[in-house]
């Protein structure tokens, strides 16, 4: 086996690249100003983020992207994580526009590639996904939103909540994944006749909800959108009939990866915030940093860090592998095969692992720092507000994460629910 | 269409030198390298010339070290082709040495219509590597120029100077010497640093250009000793009755201490 974790030099420039720009354009005080201000998402950005190429860089040249494997999209992930730490970034255009962007990419047509993907990638457009109904996002068997043939066209009535980047999409046009059942409930195998498709945004029957008052990454929306008899031509369905509860899974896996790559970047921002304080805030006539009190936090949140990078890296390796072994171009050192469950289970491993870190690297740091710690000259509650989101369910569920995980532990049959 | 060499120091990163607090010694050794700030500028204004008036733009790097990589990141910002000469022997070289190294690359290219550089490097800042250069290759330089124009086989050139500015026009070949108010270097996008692996970067060492590392050697600086200045702070309190009279033995004492004119 090679161990070998030296980033190529490609890798290492194209890092340099994104850094330089994020420290000219996502500054500590553009950042603030993004979440003081709240959605829409500054368009300047969101262009300046496309131009640069990190939108969406998975994608094949062929197909307006970069052909990127999926380690060096996570380390662009981790340092766009660093440098907008309320994630409002990172959620929009990694988790959901780069992971499902390029789900969408590999399930949808031409005519979905032209009018939506490439805009999108070119940072005009938004797409995204639809896959939470008031019932939840992962009680698959309780969604309700239908698509049925008529003609020659499929007819969609449903509901979806909680889906980020609604008012981006509005504005900028765009659409998004939604599931849609297109056969009868089976009720041992609810996961059974849903079929995707790309609904755009202002097509004929989509009415969009008000955004929620989110409590973080406020510089992203997050709202819903309802469909009434929403006709769409077979071009937009994504992927097989049927087969839509599984091309789903596929874009978690990938917006899953792209969360624990830039929660990664956003614990390192926080322990580089709040490092210096430490080191140079005295009470009782010593540094807060020589209290153990501390120092011993610290370094349990470095050790978790650095063991979350590594665990993100491995999955990301194990991604371009599991693509490579589909055909696509992706540059691998070694061929090696697993099955997607066992993707799966790594992907579900760091979206546990890496929000609830990055929750408690910013509630430490506010603590370390005291009352400093909790006004908004620090960068820390910004943080903690928007990692929250990835605690509290956005991209499935922490506790269905561990459903994951045992299930690839203990086989199938000790799965509690379906 | 100009064909135009950028110079570019791999230089230390000055503002990640760490100073050891017992000796007051800098710790250059595990300092990381990179461009020299004013280079990129340099660099800028050469592919901002290709861009306006066509040509060709070649980064060209002197070294001890193998910088291969910071030229990698050159070609990513827009030059067409680099060329290292890295050799250990440069090691303890002065700008006299790296300047005559360079003029010998410069003639291996053959023709060339404008060479440019940054005024200075961000290490050891002594802004002659540019005019050595220049002088050796027997060509105009222009140094510390903020504004730079192409007129037919001429080059105008607004010079910052300490109390003033001037406008010079020299005809090419010819150097320059850019300042960093000249432009903003570019981030290169992402699709740059993927087609810049593909571009060609030469590497040559000192016998490729002729040049005989016992000659270089011999005239090789011994560098005794860098350390940073010692700061001490005076530690003056000024007290008085009311803001006027503490102003008035402020002034005093920096009048005192040169730091005001009497």
């Amino acid at each position: 086996m090679v161990f070998d974790f030296t980033e190529t030099e490609e890798q290492k420039l194209i890092v340099k690249a994104v850094k330089e720009w994020c420290e000219r354009n996502l500054t500590a005080v553009r950042v603030r100003q993004m979440d003081d201000k709240g959605h829409p998402y500054p368009k300047d950005i969101a262009e300046g983020l496309a131009k640069l190429g990190v939108i969406m860089g998975t994608v094949p040249q062929e197909h307006g992207g970069l052909g990127l494997d999926w380690k060096t999209q996570a380390l662009i992930a981790e340092t766009i994580g660093y440098y907008d730490p309320t994630i409002a970034t990172a959620a929009g255009f990694m988790a959901v526009e780069t992971g499902w962007g390029y789900t969408i990419d590999r399930h949808c047509s031409e005519t979905v590639r032209e009018k939506y993907v490439k805009p999108a990638i070119r940072g005009e457009k938004f797409i995204g996904i639809g896959a939470t109904e008031p019932v939840g996002g992962s009680d698959v068997a309780g969604h309700k939103t239908t698509a049925k043939m008529e003609g020659n066209e499929w007819v969609l009535n449903g509901e979806k909540t909680f889906i980020s980047g609604t008012e981006e999409c509005k504005t900028w046009g765009g659409g998004y994944w939604v599931n849609a059942r297109t056969g009868p409930l089976v009720p041992e195998a609810p996961h059974r006749n849903i079929t995707a498709f790309f609904v755009p945004i202002d097509a004929d029957g989509v009415e969009v909800i008000e955004p929620y008052k989110d409590s973080g990454r406020m510089a992203i929306s997050t709202g819903g959108f309802v469909l009434k008899d929403v006709r769409l031509s077979d071009e937009y369905r994504l992927g097989e009939v049927g087969k839509g509860f599984y091309h789903t899974m596929e874009g978690f896996d990938n917006a899953r990866l792209m969360i624990g790559a830039s929660c990664a970047g956003v614990i390192r921002r926080i322990l580089d915030d709040a490092i210096p304080y430490i080191k140079e805030r005295k009470v009782f006539g010593m540094p807060l940093a020589k209290y153990e009190a501390i120092q011993f936090e610290l370094a349990e949140i470095y050790m978790e860090m650095e063991a979350l990078k590594l665990m993100t890296m491995k999955t990301a390796w194990m991604q371009d592998i599991r693509y490579a072994e589909e055909g696509l171009t992706v540059k691998v050192s070694e061929a090696k095969t697993f099955k997607p469950t066992e993707v799966a289970k790594w992907i579900s491993m760091i979206k546990w692992k890496g929000p609830f870190l990055a929750l408690k690297a910013a509630e430490k740091a506010m603590i370390w720092l005291g009352a400093a710690g909790y006004t908004k000259e620090y960068l820390f509650e910004a943080a903690w507000r928007g990692v929250m989101s990835y605690v509290v369910g956005a991209e499935g569920g922490q506790n269905i994460q561990k459903i994951v995980i045992g299930r690839e532990l203990l086989g199938k049959e000790y799965v509690p629910y379906k | 269409m100009p064909r135009i060499i950028v110079c570019l120091k791999y230089a230390i990163d000055v503002s990640q030198i760490k100073v050891d607090s017992a000796t007051r010694k800098l710790l250059t050794a595990d300092a990381p390298r990179k461009i020299s700030d004013f280079d990129k500028n340099a660099l800028e204004e050469a592919i901002r010339i290709k861009e306006k008036h066509g040509g060709e733009v070649i980064a060209l790097t002197v070294s001890s070290e193998n910088a291969s990589s910071a030229l990698r990141e050159a070609l990513a910002i827009g030059a067409d082709k680099a060329f290292l000469v890295h050799d250990s022997t440069i090691q303890n070289s002065d700008t006299l040495v790296v300047s005559q190294i360079l003029a010998e690359a410069v003639k291996k290219f053959g023709s060339f219509d404008l060479i440019i550089c940054g005024e200075a490097s961000i290490d050891s800042y002594s802004g002659q590597v540019g005019p050595r250069l220049a002088e050796i290759l027997g060509i105009p330089a222009v140094t510390y120029a903020r504004k730079v124009g192409l007129e037919g086989d001429a080059i105008i050139a607004e010079r910052s100077l300490e109390d003033f500015s001037e406008v010079v026009k020299v005809k090419m070949p010819a150097l320059l010497t850019v300042t960093k108010e000249i432009n903003e270097p570019r981030v290169p996008t992402l699709m740059d640093v993927l087609k810049a692996s593909r571009k060609e970067l030469v590497k040559w060492s000192l016998s490729d250009l002729g040049v005989l590392k016992e000659k270089v050697e011999a005239i090789a600086v011994q560098l005794l000793e860098v350390s940073a200045p010692k700061v001490e702070r005076k530690k003056v309190r000024i007290e008085g009755e009311n803001p006027k009279e503490i102003a008035d033995k402020l002034v005093k004492a920096l009048i005192q201490d040169g730091v005001l004119g009497g």
